[in-house]
């Protein structure tokens, strides 16, 4: 009884000791509510953005198989620098169900060969939202769709993203595109239909596929037992018809699983003999990916991906294409004659200009959330390997937001591979970059 | 007057579970619904650092039920547009760049500062603790939720406009949540969809 009364006394004690103190030591915070509702109030339109400076150091790889295409008449020495301003500029106005968005990006850039640039309109589209439960866009669009993170082996109708980028924004598709939702209780949570119509004529979409066809896409996604689930598919005379399923799952607070699959009847599968002539052949093709993402206790995020791209270049493919270029540059050396050359690099931007033409890759990123105790800062690490050579990159990154809209990311990329492996034969062995954006 | 007189003698009374392991667990021991079933919300976060530099967000947030949180932030340029969804266990992040929504695992981070996302989605107490003090399994404090300002933000609402946070791991720093423009509104289910997560601040 008196073990009850004392641990009673002590908590009472305790309760009151929480309730009385000046539980807000450091001060009492300011702040005017008027001017905070002043701050959220909503306007019809916004534009915002950001500037962006981005200096990168190439450490050239003078052996490999890029650098004999690109540099085979001239001299760059062992290192190339090239300085990018970037100017993102989004924006949008809304006026009842009807809202419009836009988004470019104007890039202008210093390197050896002097002065260029670019400006891209990304996104330009007109939006109907009846209800949560429909919407319907049409114009610029970026449809997303697949559950990889590096990756995607179900994104039928958007440009692949850049493995080493994988959170920058990709241009979008001329299309229409809707959206209906329709949520239950139970076991299926959430049932959602998404068709697409994408046209390709010779002045629209024409790096999608064959010119003047109408494409239709569609995906049905379900919330069902807690699983994200999407099936779905692409026809057209553009591009091979093609079928996909994805899905992704909390197994526990801290884990998560996600995967693709897409299946390819009749693909136009692309091969590369010695002599450096490009062949096509009809083949089912399979593509598939399984990922994980893992949080520690101390905030460190895994994330884990294996990619299998069917329709990728095999190893003998590859061999046959850093052969050609070694045979035409040695070419070259003897003759002068730089045809065979011109020959590779063409064939290079066709079947080798996907940013990761192999068949089988492995991504690994492992990033620290404010470690150490040191706010809005986060180093991480990622590393994409190529399974069929063995040869990597592996990159180190720290990115720190000091103050308000301010951004800093360093990077370097380190190329790891022996002769006749994809990232051997880059045309660097490392790039440092730093990026720092002013967001506005 | 008389409702938050009997709320903070009944914060007084109930307010038992202060100290314990996991934070998290506590501040799920002490949920009852002092909020309306469906809402809307505003919310600034401030980050302030020992130097006295800030840092602050705005979110715009809608719940309905007590599994149903969307989240997205208005503000500053660098956040906006990123949203976040829960429907029971299950979480995503909309990143306007990635243009599709990922799942994360629930204890993931969306933002810096001493507030993580429990702290952020989690919106209701059963009771108004005046003071709720977060530890590790190891027994080290992590970090105090202040409870400050109740309020009566109308249509029956009444609750802290402010929650502060300090932690000795971060020490000279604290983080200061403000509620505003807190109202009932009639939200269909099909807004807490990952479909419609891109779309949030279309409700406003």
């Amino acid at each position: 009884m008196k073990k009850t009364l004392f641990a009673l006394s002590v908590y009472v004690a305790g309760l009151v000791l929480i309730f009385f103190q000046p539980a807000f030591g450091q001060g009492e915070y300011e702040f005017d509510l008027s001017e905070i509702e002043k701050e959220i109030e909503k306007k019809p339109y916004y534009i915002g953005g950001f500037l962006e400076f981005r200096p990168v150091l190439f450490g050239l790889d003078r052996d490999s198989a890029f650098h004999k295409l690109r540099f085979f008449d001239q001299d760059k020495g062992s290192t190339l620098e090239q300085y990018n301003f970037g100017l993102r500029l989004e924006g949008g106005y809304q006026k009842g169900i009807a809202s419009v968005y836009f988004r470019t990006d104007s890039v202008l850039w210093y390197d050896y060969q002097g002065w260029d640039g670019d400006i891209d309109l990304l996104e330009g589209y007109l939006s109907l939202k009846p209800g949560p439960s429909f919407t319907l866009d049409a114009g610029k669009k970026v449809v997303q769709w697949g559950k990889g993170y590096a990756f995607n082996a179900v994104n039928f109708v958007s440009r692949p993203k850049d493995p080493d980028d994988p959170t920058e924004p990709v241009e979008g598709y001329y299309l229409a595109v809707a959206d209906w939702i329709k949520s239950f209780g139970g076991h299926l949570k959430t049932l959602a239909f998404t068709p697409v119509i994408l046209p390709v004529t010779k002045s629209i979409n024409d790096k999608f596929g064959k010119p003047d066809h109408i494409n239709f896409a569609a995906k049905l996604y379900f919330l069902l037992w807690d699983t994200d689930l999407d099936l779905l598919f692409l026809t057209g005379e553009s591009r091979t018809t093609r079928y996909g399923l994805d899905f992704a799952r909390n197994i526990t607070a801290n884990f998560a699983v996600h995967g693709e699959f897409a299946w390819l009847p009749g693909f136009d599968k692309k091969s590369i003999d010695s002599e450096g002539h490009l062949y096509t052949e009809k083949s089912d093709i399979l593509k598939y990916l399984f990922g994980i993402r893992y949080l520690t206790t101390n905030d460190m995020t895994f994330i884990i991906e294996y990619y299998h791209n069917g329709a990728g270049l095999d190893g003998e493919d590859a061999d046959n294409f850093y052969r050609f270029v070694d045979r035409a540059y040695d070419t070259y050396l003897s003759t002068g004659n730089s045809s065979e050359l011109d020959r590779a690099a063409q064939l290079s931007q066709g079947s080798l200009s996907t940013a990761k033409p192999m068949r089988d890759y492995l991504y690994f990123r492992a990033g620290w959330n404010e470690p150490f105790d040191i706010l809005y800062f986060t180093p991480a690490v990622f590393s994409i390997i190529n399974l069929n050579d063995r040869s990597l990159s592996i990159t180190p990154e720290l990115l720190y937001k000091p103050i308000t809209n301010l951004e800093f990311r360093l990077r370097g990329a380190f190329l790891v591979g022996g002769k006749d492996t994809e990232y051997g034969e880059k045309l660097n062995d490392y790039k440092i970059e730093l990026r720092v954006r002013y967001f506005f | 007057m008389i409702k938050l007189l009997s709320m903070i003698l009944m914060c007084l009374c109930l307010s038992v579970p202060v100290y314990s392991d996991d934070g998290n667990a506590i501040l799920k021991k002490v949920d009852r619904n002092l909020n309306p079933d469906s809402f809307e919300m505003y919310r600034k976060l401030i980050n302030i650092e020992p130097d006295g530099s800030k840092k602050e967000f705005i979110m715009f947030t809608v719940k309905k039920g007590r599994d149903q949180v969307a989240s997205v932030f208005l503000s500053p340029a660098s956040e906006k547009g990123r949203a976040t969804l829960r429907l029971g266990e299950n979480m995503w992040l909309y990143i306007p760049n990635v243009g599709k929504p990922i799942r994360i695992t629930s204890l993931q981070s969306v933002t810096g500062g001493i507030f993580n996302n429990a702290d952020i989605m989690r919106l209701d107490y059963s009771l108004i603790p005046n003071k709720i003090e977060c530890f590790a399994s190891s027994g080290m404090l992590i970090k105090t939720l202040y409870f400050k300002r109740v309020q009566d933000f109308g249509g029956g609402i009444v609750r802290p406009a402010v929650i502060e946070t300090d932690s000795p791991l971060h020490k000279g720093y604290r983080s200061i949540m403000i509620f505003a423009k807190m109202k009932k509104k009639e939200l269909p289910d099909e807004v807490f969809t990952l479909n419609f997560l891109s779309k949030v601040e279309s409700l406003r």
